[in-house]
């Protein structure tokens, strides 16, 4: 053989490490397919199929044969593939001893004492440490040895380009999860709409899956969920807005820089509470407050009013940052001309800058509203679960903010856990209402505060 | 002689009071509007510190070692701690940002850094890169049980993986998606162009260029959106109500069931009478949040500082 081959292109001497590389690379190409043929004449046994272990065989004896030959010839791309391989071979490996170990430390009812566990400890460390020596070596040395490999600026171009289509890959997984979403709930509810119709489903009262699916006293409407969310939207709406509203132009407008920091912290904690914790405190505090409230036949606390209140603080942070930002967007000359015009500095906030952020304002409210269509477990949490159209409780009209009542959202989750067949269906369906609507009116506010940032 | 002058005097004199009288008013309505607005803001406030401090002081009092080291027991009473639900949320949010990391700051990189030169060649490609940002605007509206109703019917019934960290953790990274890639545009945006000049210059490639100065320089931002999706999973509870099952056992491997706090909470507050305990896990979910936002604030603060050169 020439001597040529046993000096890199780099000019420097070929290590005997990687010589051990190219031959073990080649070893391993050989067993995959030896293996795979094993398998396919049954000489071994796996439960696999036969014919997937043949081209499982042939493939990764082939992918191995062209990267001992890439480490024979002591190109680049081989060492990178090396070195992703046997990073996830080490990721997995440290997996695999996590779940050991906490397995071990969390087998009984209560975790073991403080030796014990740094005993686990011990054990967990020197068997990762034992497994994962080997691709860990041979990891250490690849990665040392990175100036014998070479590569032309043809193979570096041909890289950027997989690597560029590998990122559009990326890029499109948004697009391909929304259309995956889109199929899959489509595709499940069409049972519902085959089997009972989608007027049946849009305009019928009664929401009754009947204990065994498929009974003929089974119904499902859904106009109960409808009206249940639209009556807990609205009431949070009617509260939160002009709290956030008011929040809104303290901070853009009025407020000094400290208590603008101290509101924005906290309004910032405010969105990052799980929504579990808001229904829990609605059970716990609100329900016992409304409980209270002298009006005849409220007796839960649960219900629309319950759910209204705890969502107006749920959606105070959206409409409050976005009506924020609208009203910072309004550029300053307005305001100064307003001023020079002689107006106090209400009138120009009432007069110019409100009217000129009024496409953002009305953006945050839509967003607010979506945010709250969308919202379930604090609303499960609070707003009783009836799945009758939520009526008034008296005499009074207005008292309908004391029934009980339930969301499309809540419709979902209460229910898809144990349900079957039309029924599992139909709440696919109702997913698929919410879906599309809550889409058209996130558009709608994507729209208008685009109009608004080029105007 | 003097008549017109006393008269003109007169009315100067009118004139000032009606002008006073005027600016009163409308000083006064300012003053109304202000102080209407300052309680409007003073109430949200306070309606926060007053969740907070509830669920602090309610919560505070039942967590003890004991509490954080026994696994809940299932039953009525809500017995036991939340041992286990505390590793599974560790399990969740690992598994979760793992998925949706690498996808999130590769599509960002590619919207960022590659999009505009292919755009002005292709007409397809173009419109492929306009469709898929449509499709993160989308995504990022889509409330969370949609993402659990997807995550149900294609993880847990079609691939057959059941109530699964597996399920959870692949709805869970379909859910921060949209957030990683938001922010990591934003920090990728951020980053100047003389710095991405100045590698190509030196003869870089595009991707040694956008691996060894533009993410190095953008990492403290993608910091940022990691951990903003570190707290949205912590926090989630509808997705993983119908993904992950809710065992209290801890989960042995990839394919079995477990429970995140958030959703220890849920279940303890539902099915049970332990108030006491569910305001526990609550406030250990707020301390976690807390920490998460001071460390986005810091985070942030550092890669503006960085940027901007002191």
């Amino acid at each position: 053989m020439d001597l040529k081959t046993f000096t890199s292109p780099n000019g420097k001497k070929r290590p005997i490490f990687i010589s051990l590389l190219t031959l073990f690379t080649l070893l391993l190409s050989i067993a995959f397919l030896v293996f795979g043929i094993l398998l396919f004449f049954s000489i071994v046994t796996f439960p696999v199929n036969k014919w997937v272990a043949l081209f499982a065989g042939m493939i990764l004896s082939f992918g191995f044969f062209l990267l001992s030959k890439g480490f024979f010839t002591l190109q680049n791309w081989a060492r990178t593939c090396l070195l992703s391989i046997l990073i996830v071979i080490l990721i997995g490996i440290l997996i695999l001893q996590i779940f050991d170990f906490s397995s071990a430390v969390f087998a009984g009812k209560e975790v073991l004492s403080l030796g014990e566990i740094f005993s686990n400890f011990g054990k967990f460390l020197l068997k990762t440490i034992l497994h994962a020596t080997a691709p860990g070596i041979i990891f250490f040395f690849l990665y040392k040895f990175d100036d014998v490999f070479s590569e032309t600026p043809k193979q570096r171009h041909d890289f950027d380009r997989i690597i560029r289509n590998f990122l559009m890959g990326t890029a499109l997984s948004a697009i391909l999860i929304v259309i995956l979403i889109f199929f899959f709930t489509f595709q499940e509810s069409e049972l519902a709409i085959t089997e009972i119709g989608l007027k049946k489903l849009l305009t019928g009262t009664i929401w009754r899956p009947g204990a065994i699916i498929g009974t003929e006293n089974a119904q499902f409407g859904l106009v109960p969920m409808v009206i249940g969310s639209i009556y807990s939207t609205l009431g949070a709406i009617l509260i939160g807005l002009p709290l956030s509203l008011g929040t809104a132009i303290l901070l853009a407008e009025i407020a000094p820089d400290f208590v603008r920091n101290i509101f924005r912290t906290s309004i910032e904690l405010l969105s990052g509470i799980p929504s579990v914790v808001y229904g829990l405190f609605g059970m716990v505090v609100v329900a016992p407050m409304i409980r209270q409230i002298p009006v005849e036949g409220n007796t839960t606390g649960f219900g629309i009013l319950n759910a209204s209140i705890i969502l107006s603080i749920m959606i105070l942070p959206t409409i409050t940052n976005i009506t924020e930002d609208a009203i910072r967007a309004v550029p300053n000359s307005y305001r100064e001309a307003s001023y020079a015009l002689g107006a106090t500095h209400w009138q120009t906030i009432k007069d110019v800058v409100l009217p000129a952020a009024n496409s953002g304002i009305l953006a945050a409210v839509i967003l607010g509203i979506s945010r709250a269509l969308g919202e379930t477990m604090a609303l499960i949490m609070v707003i009783g679960n009836s799945i009758a159209i939520p009526k008034p409780i008296n005499e009074n009209p207005l008292s309908v903010i004391f029934a009980t009542a339930r969301t499309l959202t809540g419709n979902i989750a209460v229910e898809i856990n144990y349900a079957a067949g039309v029924h599992r269906s139909a709440l696919f369906f109702t997913g698929v209402l919410l879906f599309v609507f809550l889409l058209l009116i996130n558009r709608l506010a994507n729209r208008i505060m685009r109009g608004n940032k080029t105007k | 002689m003097n008549q017109p002058l006393t008269k003109q005097r007169e009315l100067i004199r009118l004139k000032k009071t009606s002008r006073e009288f005027k600016n009163k008013r409308r000083r006064f309505s300012q003053t109304i509007a202000f102080a209407i607005i300052w309680t409007l803001g003073i109430t949200a406030i306070a309606l926060l510190i007053w969740i907070i401090g509830y669920v602090f002081i309610k919560g505070f009092p039942t967590i003890n070692l004991e509490f954080l080291t026994t696994r809940p027991a299932g039953g009525f009473d809500g017995e036991g701690g939340i041992s286990t639900t505390i590793v599974t949320t560790i399990y969740l949010v690992v598994f979760t940002i793992i998925l949706a990391a690498p996808l999130g700051i590769g599509a960002a990189i590619y919207f960022i850094e590659y999009a505009n030169e292919i755009k002005n060649r292709n007409r397809f490609a173009a419109w492929l890169i306009k469709t898929a940002r449509t499709g993160v605007e989308i995504l990022a509206g889509v409330p969370s049980i949609i993402f659990g109703l997807f995550g149900f019917a294609v993880f847990v019934s079609y691939m057959k993986l059941g109530f699964s960290l597996l399920s959870a953790g692949l709805s869970g990274a379909c859910l921060v998606l949209p957030v990683i890639i938001r922010t990591t545009e934003e920090a990728l945006l951020a980053v100047p162009e003389s710095y991405r000049e100045g590698s190509l210059g030196l003869g870089a490639t595009k991707w040694q260029t956008v691996t060894g100065v533009v993410l190095p320089a953008a990492l403290p931002g993608i910091v940022t959106g990691i951990v903003l999706s570190v707290g949205r999973i912590i926090s989630e509870t509808a997705i993983f109500w119908v993904t992950l099952g809710g065992s209290y056992r801890l989960p042995q491997n990839l394919m079995s069931s477990g429970r995140s706090l958030a959703l220890h909470v849920y279940m303890l507050a539902t099915e049970t009478r332990a108030f006491d305990k569910a305001m526990g896990t609550s406030a250990i979910l707020i301390v976690i949040i807390m920490i998460l936002n001071l460390a986005i604030n810091v985070s942030s603060k550092y890669f503006q500082k960085r940027l901007i050169g002191k």
